[in-house]
């Protein structure tokens, strides 16, 4: 299990992960972010200010819960990427799907 | 460690320590925990399909040079054959881990001819010192 603070600011959601997310973590990521998504919020912040390490299943899950959030009308917005997850970010292109923000008030103030 | 995913996080301590310890710089050697982590990955989905308790050892043999990692199971071995590179294009959800492994270290090289399992072994040349420039 890994930690995950939520947080709703007006219409968007705030979800922040604190720890690594591995292949152990993924699907509990994925899971709390399609959640939301079924839940009717679908405008998301991914705050990974807390997360120092990703791996290909970590983005994986991302990228489930971007496709979600997006067929539901909304989507993710990241922000606050530590260099190492900002490189694998860049590797994937993963950059370029997502919008990537450098902090989380940026972030929340371009879901408009 | 063992096929468990969270074994994981305590393989990255370990290997973060030793990687360290050898005043590899810190860019590198978090891509070496990258290249490690995906290759431990692969071998608990695919070499033991998900089975937890089987064995996966991991070496680190340092030279002037390079630093290697070994890393190796006794489970399927690796079938190469079933490799494809990930179309970034299409942003997958899966299949980028090997794509991870080659574009973290130097070289990526694998033994399947062994008894049982594979065996993976991963390169980094360190930095070359940087040369003064000559009057």
């Amino acid at each position: 299990m890994i930690d995950i603070d939520v947080k709703e600011m007006g219409t968007v959601t705030v979800v922040a992960p604190r720890g690594d997310v591995d292949m152990a973590v993924a699907d509990d990521v994925r899971r709390r972010l399609t959640d939301l998504v079924d839940r009717g919020q679908p405008r998301l912040v991914l705050d990974l200010g807390l997360v120092m390490y990703i791996d290909s299943s970590g983005l994986g899950a991302l990228v489930a819960a971007m496709k979600h959030a997006r067929a539901a009308g909304g989507d993710i917005k990241v922000c606050a990427l530590e260099s190492d997850v900002r490189s694998l970010f860049e590797m994937t292109r993963l950059n370029k799907v997502l919008a990537v923000h450098a902090t989380r008030q940026e972030a929340v103030a371009a879901w408009g | 460690m063992t096929s468990e995913a969270d074994q994981l996080a305590r393989m990255r301590s370990w290997l973060w320590t030793q990687l360290v310890g050898q005043a590899l710089p810190l860019e590198e050697c978090s891509a070496f925990l990258v290249a490690v982590g995906e290759i431990c990955n692969n071998v608990i989905k695919h070499a033991y399909a998900g089975q937890g308790g089987r064995p996966i050892s991991i070496a680190l043999s340092a030279f002037p040079d390079r630093l290697i990692v070994d890393v190796e199971d006794e489970g399927a071995p690796y079938d190469p054959r079933g490799y494809r590179p990930p179309d970034l294009d299409t942003v997958p959800e899966s299949g980028m881990g090997l794509f991870l492994v080659r574009r973290s270290v130097d070289e990526v090289a694998f033994d399947t001819a062994r008894p049982q399992g594979t065996r993976w072994t991963l390169v980094k040349y360190r930095a070359k010192p940087a040369v003064p420039p000559t009057a």
